[in-house]
């Protein structure tokens, strides 16, 4: 085991550092790294280099290319930079690359290449050049940092929302700072830069100057400085050969290290892991790396070729043309189990583990662990360093040594095993070569799964990821449905696959996977300018919902309107509506309107509250004279207050009614009008009330008021029935109690509705005197009726057993009431036994 | 409504659940509007509210003053906090916005919430947009689409239904229904058989099943508590609505009008001078055994019941100390309250008594039975044109008309247009409009030559055949249409035992 540790070396006391290999990189790199622009994503992420940079005097024709290579070297994208100059490159935490042109101009890159968008840094970047530029991360994503070429900085600390910052001017500041840095502390962004022996933060309110505690004197110029990956840490490297490390916030120092190279480095970065107390810097010359950190002695590494330092959450990652390789501090687990002679609990169940294939001594390792107690620790200390390590083989042992100290265990719960084994399963997978994700266990868990996935998607690895989804048992709304609908976006992308195809290739690989949304990725098509295949996609969409608001974008309104109206749901039938009132003319919106009736009545059911006169319109439009007319007919009785208005109405509806052809109402409408007229002519002529009274109505009145003549003359011109003209009379009459002229009317000739309504309404008006009057005219079929209503019993009976009517002898029995119609009811019974016999 | 239950019948669902969430959901709502706060309230919300929320719920929300919604009146309430409980119609929105409209010209900032029930519509949110409120009130939705009146009965108290979807032929509703049935079967189960008849049940039926749909896999493996679901529209059967009522129950909505489960009794009922608020229900005992007896057995029965009652109170004579306090604390309590429901409805039988035996009832019955079995046709024309004639009441005059027409399959055009001329005359010509809309609606219509009964007859019972032979598509569609009541009755034989049978012979594949 002792051949394992020899690529660790100590620094200090207590800490090793180990540099391995990554890949061997596949790249052919023509130039030197150091002629490009070189930018490299962290959390194992693609690196971008620009050739032939603009500061090398060369051809001007010829154009720069622009790769973007994946950690292992390969080749993304290749393209041919025909913007401006670039004066810096960087990722952003969604693995853009954000190039910095020195126009302050942003030109945005997906991974593949692809232009995304692009944005300018404002207009006193563009008048001063930009003269040097830092992309940086924020807790609220990435950030730009700009110095102009007046010395002052703009900065914006999300790309994402884009919001441009003039940071206040360094005072006495000439020339460029020898060297700066973006820091983001208290969720600010602030610039912290070195002039001379001087250093100064700028943040935005103002410039102070700063000095770091404990600086070794003598110091005339700072020549490297380096911010930690999570901005706690700052280095310095100054002209004396001294490299100062203390707190961001130049409160505390940590350590000084005279190094005694006076060259300014190339390059110098963190490298420290997450919860370790051990600080250290990486620095870098043109040959030689060497790792610094409170100890007397510096770990040397000489470089054979030109490198790039790329700092990462827990180490550096350093790539050169050949090689790709991750140097850090090793894990506290890992020391414990592989330093030399240690009798760590995980150190003797490993050794345990590889004895038991061979010997018996394997007892003896097992019994040593269980004494002190600790085979629980040796497990977890074994499980956790397998997550340290990047072979698959050391990373194998030391999970078999794990799960053989759980075989002595009798409560150790399993998840942490399980999950350690899955999440090197995963790990393994995007560390592969093809991948070319060099992602370390700490990393990973920073990152989330999630991330993750969205990487793999945007690298365009769906099935990898579908297939991480599946081996982790994601939820499917979170996993793979997500892949399957990015997966479907991009497929919308390819423009040499026709729609047909398209669409079902889609549709079979999607089919109702739950959480799919067909729209998004309609939309997707959409934005692609497929707007055929967008519709072709919506077709799959289950929610009628979700189809209508991508239609209307696509201005399909009409397909929209008869989707929404499938839906059934009125609301969005309502949206399209209205969207389409203001997209077509009037005459087109209401021609639309004609084919759907559900969508019309919902728009008239509107109008009619909201826009009366719109509602017109649309009768028009449709020929509709029936609801034209009863439309004026409504507006006469609400609209208007003037009798002459409402008569214009009228008329007006009437005219519309002519054309409907309904005869009945047009007639019935221009009675109306008369009558209005008249009964204004009453109003003036006789005062009283006549106005919105009906026929009946105003002729009652009329009786009521004694103005018989003008009463008759209204049911002749108006060719009142004389039926109506008799129930009219006849109760007008007796309201008033005028028995006179009542007697009068009933001779004038025979009645029409016959006798029996006047017994009724005399003994209503409580005047049997009267009704027996009428009661001896009754028609004989209504004489009994007559007759019981006046309470004459006796001879209603006498009556009834004249008309041998079986009905007539019942009504008039259950008349007869107690003692005084005893003899009438008993007559009754016998007219009806004699009536049987016969 | 409340049919004396079969002694193997299943229990009943537990509706009172829905109360409870409509209410927690309510004060939910409330509470979104933290202190004190003043609660407009739309007339027709006020019964459903009150079934579901008392005034003590609503003010230990901090619920100050309650208002009703009165368009054209002005607003006194002073409270800082103004919350609305509407239908989502357009007057409504002109109302709130007239008043925070004048409360801007006021200078004055008061908190607004709009609550819709059921549901808000999009048509009214553009109506704030429009009169520029939108910014300054908050919406939400209470979804108290279903309310139980009685331990069997579920009521949506959605009344311009009818007018929207029958008359308009507007379909906004449709939705709410949907949301409604999506609402019991995930309270109660999902419901294993469905039957139909009419399009709006169609709709609603497949609006409910997309619903149900979209959350499939989520709630399942229910017992469901409702086994069987009936849809069926109103337009299929116009004519049950517009005959007389002869059962007590019916009666007592004629005369008194039943608003959600609960009926005014007038001074002349309770005998004193007050009026009085009863809850007709399951729990009134006497109410659930007299409801669906008819009208001439009711007074019999009442009677009988005050003997037995009488009968009761006189057991005590000749009691002992000791059955005397049993009696006291267990039974007379009961007795009394028994005392005062009989008393109730004696007092509301003789007024409707009363007012039936104004008209001549019986005449009225005659007709409409006339009209029903087929004869005395020309009769039934004079009776109800002397109804008009006589103005005796407008509503019963468009009643008759209305019946007439339907099951005549419309007025020959003679009639037709007597009828409407002798009406207009009467009651005045803005009914032209009235007679408009019943044609739309299928209620009043006008024979089309041709249209024989014998010829519809053919074509129904065709109909019918061809649906045996599994045409059922067919069959709904045409059903659908506006029906022939006499054919289609004969058919169907409307009585609910026959259409039982019929139903499951025939699942209606909806």
């Amino acid at each position: 085991m002792d051949c394992y540790t020899a690529n660790w070396n100590p620094l200090g006391d207590s800490a090793f550092y180990r540099k391995y290999e990554l890949y061997s990189m596949d790249w052919d790199l023509k130039e030197e790294l150091r002629d490009c622009l070189v930018a490299a994503a962290p959390y194992g992420g693609p690196i971008a280099l620009l050739r032939h940079p603009w500061r090398k005097e060369k051809a001007a024709s010829v154009r720069p290319v622009l790769e973007i290579y994946s950690a292992a070297g390969v080749s993304l994208a290749s393209l041919l930079w025909k913007s401006g100059p670039v004066v810096s490159l960087g990722w952003s935490a969604e693995e853009e690359l954000l190039c910095v042109q020195e126009d302050g101009a942003v030109l945005v890159f997906g991974l593949h290449g692809d232009f995304r968008r692009h944005f300018s840094m404002g207009n006193e970047v563009l008048q001063n050049r930009v003269l040097d530029a830092r992309i940086f991360h924020t807790e609220f994503g990435s950030g730009v940092a700009i110095l102009t070429g007046a010395h002052r900085f703009t900065l914006s600390a999300n790309v994402g929302d884009l919001k441009l910052r003039r940071l206040p001017e360094v005072p006495g500041l000439q020339s460029a700072p020898s060297c700066w840095t973006a820091l983001c502390q208290d969720r600010a962004a602030h610039i912290l830069l070195a002039v001379g022996p001087d250093l100064y933060l700028v943040d935005q309110a103002a410039c102070s100057a700063v000095t770091p505690p404990g600086l070794t004197p003598g110091v005339s110029s700072f020549l490297q400085m380096a911010v930690s990956f999570t901005y706690r840490h700052l280095a310095l490297f100054t002209d004396t050969g001294h490299i100062w490390m203390g707190t961001a916030s130049l409160k505390e120092k940590l350590c000084e290290f005279n190094c005694n190279i006076r060259a300014p480095p190339k390059q110098m970065v963190w490298c420290s892991r997450p919860r370790s107390k051990e600080r250290a810097v990486v620095v870098a010359w043109e040959k030689r790396l060497m790792v610094v950190g409170d100890a007397p002695e510096s770990i040397q590494f000489v470089l054979d070729e030109d490198s790039y330092l790329v700092p990462e959450l827990d180490g550096v990652r350093i790539f050169s043309r050949s090689t790709h390789e991750f140097l850090h501090e090793v894990p506290v687990a890992s020391e414990e189990i592989f330093k030399i002679a240690s009798m760590a609990p995980g150190a003797l169940l490993l050794e345990g583990q590889k004895e038991y294939e061979e010997s018996q001594k394997a007892d003896e390792y097992l019994r040593e662990i269980q004494e002190l107690g600790q085979l629980t620790q040796a497990v977890q200390q074994c499980i956790e360093a397998a997550g340290h390590e990047h072979r698959p083989d050391m990373q194998k042992s030391l999970l078999r040594a794990a799960s053989f100290g759980k075989c002595f265990l009798d409560r150790f719960p399993p998840d942490s095993f399980v999950r350690m084994c899955q999440d090197l399963r995963v790990l393994n997978a995007v560390r592969d070569y093809h991948i070319g994700i060099p992602l370390t266990y700490s990393q990973y868990k920073q990152l989330t799964i999630q991330v993750l996935l969205d990487r793999l998607v945007l690298r365009r690895l769906y099935p990898l990821a579908i297939q991480i989804c599946e081996y982790l048992r994601l939820p499917e709304v979170q996993g793979v449905s997500r892949i399957l609908a990015h997966w479907a976006c991009y497929k919308v992308q390819q423009k040499d696959v026709s729609d047909e195809d398209v669409a079902r290739a889609i549709n079979q690989k999607l089919g109702d996977t739950p959480g799919v949304s067909y729209s998004d990725i309609a939309a997707r098509a959409y934005g692609c300018g497929r707007t055929e295949l967008a519709i072709k996609l919506l077709e799959y969409e289950p929610r009628s919902g979700e189809q209508v608001p991508l239609l209307l974008k696509m201005k399909r309104s009409k397909l929209a309107l008869s989707k929404a109206i499938e839906s059934g749901d009125t609301d969005l039938v309502f949206t399209v509506l209205l969207h389409l009132k203001n997209e077509l003319n009037r005459g087109d919106f209401f021609m639309t309107l004609r084919n759907q009736p559900m969508a019309l009545s919902l728009y008239r059911q509107f109008c009619k509250h909201q826009e009366l006169e719109t509602l017109k319109d649309l009768y028009n439009q449709d020929d509709n004279h029936q609801e034209l007319g009863s439309f004026h007919v409504r507006a006469s009785y609400a609209a208007e207050e003037r009798i002459e208005g409402r008569v214009a109405a009228l008329q007006t509806a009437a005219d519309a009614f002519y054309k409907a052809k309904n005869e009945f109402a047009a007639k019935a409408t221009e009675d109306q009008m008369r009558l209005l007229r008249l009964q204004r002519r009453l109003e003036d002529e006789l005062g009283g009330q006549f106005l919105d009274l009906s026929l009946h109505d105003t002729v009652t009145t009329l009786i009521l008021g004694g103005h018989n003549k003008r009463a008759e003359q209204l049911a002749r011109d108006f060719r009142i029935p004389d039926k109506r003209l008799w129930w009219l009379k006849l109760t007008a009459l007796a309201a008033l109690e005028d028995w006179e002229e009542l007697e009068k009317f009933s001779k004038s000739k025979k009645s029409p509705i016959g006798y029996l309504p006047f017994v009724d309404i005399c003994m209503k008006q409580h005047n049997k005197y009267e009704a027996k009057k009428y009661a001896s005219r009754v028609g004989p079929e209504q004489k009994v009726k007559a007759l019981l209503l006046v309470g004459d019993v006796a001879q209603a009976a006498d009556v009834a057993i004249e008309h041998r009517n079986e009905a007539e002898l019942s009504l008039v029995l259950s008349h007869c009431t107690g003692a005084t119609d005893g003899a009438t009811a008993d007559k009754i019974q016998r007219a009806r036994a004699q009536a049987l016999k016969k | 409504m409340a049919f004396h239950l079969r002694p193997d019948a299943p229990e009943l669902p537990d509706f009172s659940m829905l109360k409870r969430l409509a209410r927690d959901q309510l004060i939910y709502l409330l509470e979104q509007l933290p202190g004190k706060k003043d609660l407009f309230i739309e007339a027709d919300l006020m019964s459903p509210l009150d079934r579901i929320a008392s005034v003590s719920i609503l003010k230990q929300h901090e619920v100050d003053k309650l208002y009703k919604v009165e368009i054209n009146k002005p607003v006194l309430s002073s409270s800082e906090q103004l919350c609305f409980l509407v239908r989502p119609r357009i007057k409504n929105m002109r109302y709130i916005a007239h008043l925070v409209n004048t409360d801007k010209l006021a200078g004055r900032t008061r908190k607004y919430k709009v609550i819709f029930s059921p549901q808000k519509f999009y048509a009214c949110e553009m109506v704030l947009e429009e009169e520029g409120i939108y910014g300054d009130v908050s919406c939400d939705e209470w979804a108290f689409s279903l309310l139980p009146l009685d331990v069997d009965l579920l009521s949506m108290e959605l009344p311009e239904f009818f007018r929207d979807y029958f008359l308009e032929g507007d379909q906004r509703w449709i939705n709410t229904v949907a949301q409604a049935l999506h609402l019991l079967s995930t309270l109660y189960g999902s419901f294993p058989n469905c039957y139909g008849i009419g399009r709006c049940a169609k709709m609603s039926y497949e609006l409910w099943r997309t619903l149900e749909e979209e959350e499939e896999g989520e709630t399942k493996s229910r017992r469901p508590e409702i086994g069987h679901i009936f849809f069926l529209d109103r337009d299929m059967d116009f004519v049950t609505a517009l005959c007389s009522q002869v059962v007590y129950e019916g009666l007592v909505d004629d005369t008194f009008r039943i608003k959600c489960g609960s009926v005014d009794f007038g001074p002349e009922v309770t005998s004193s001078d007050k009026s009085l608020k009863v809850l007709l229900n399951a729990e009134d005992k006497v109410f659930s055994e007299i409801r669906n007896e008819h009208f001439s057995n009711v007074f019999g029965f009442l009677s009988q019941k005050a003997r037995n009652l009488q009968a009761q109170y006189d057991r005590r004579r000749g009691m002992d100390i000791k059955q005397m306090k049993n009696f006291v604390s267990q039974e007379l309590k009961g007795l009394k309250q028994e005392h005062r429901l009989l008393s109730l409805h004696i007092g509301a039988c003789e007024s409707i008594m009363k007012k039936k035996t104004k008209q001549d009832f019986q005449e009225l019955i005659k007709t409409e039975h006339g009209l029903l079995e087929g004869f005395s046709l020309r009769e039934s024309t004079s009776y109800i044109e002397e109804h008009i004639d006589r103005q005796v009441s407008p509503i019963e005059s468009l009643r008759l008309m209305c019946l007439l027409s339907i099951t005549e399959n419309g007025l020959i055009p003679k009639d037709y247009r007597s009828l409407k001329t002798q009406y207009l005359q009467s009651y005045g010509p803005e009914h032209l409009l009235t007679f408009s809309n019943l044609r739309r609606a299928g209620l009043l219509t006008e024979q089309a030559p041709g249209d024989t009964l014998t010829a519809m007859e053919s074509k129904v019972s065709k109909l019918v055949t061809d649906k045996a032979a599994g045409k059922i598509t067919d069959a709904f569609s045409s059903l659908a249409k506006r029906s022939n009541f006499r054919a289609i009755s004969k058919k169907l034989n409307l009585d609910y035992k026959a259409e039982l049978t019929l139903a499951q012979r025939q699942p209606f594949a909806l």
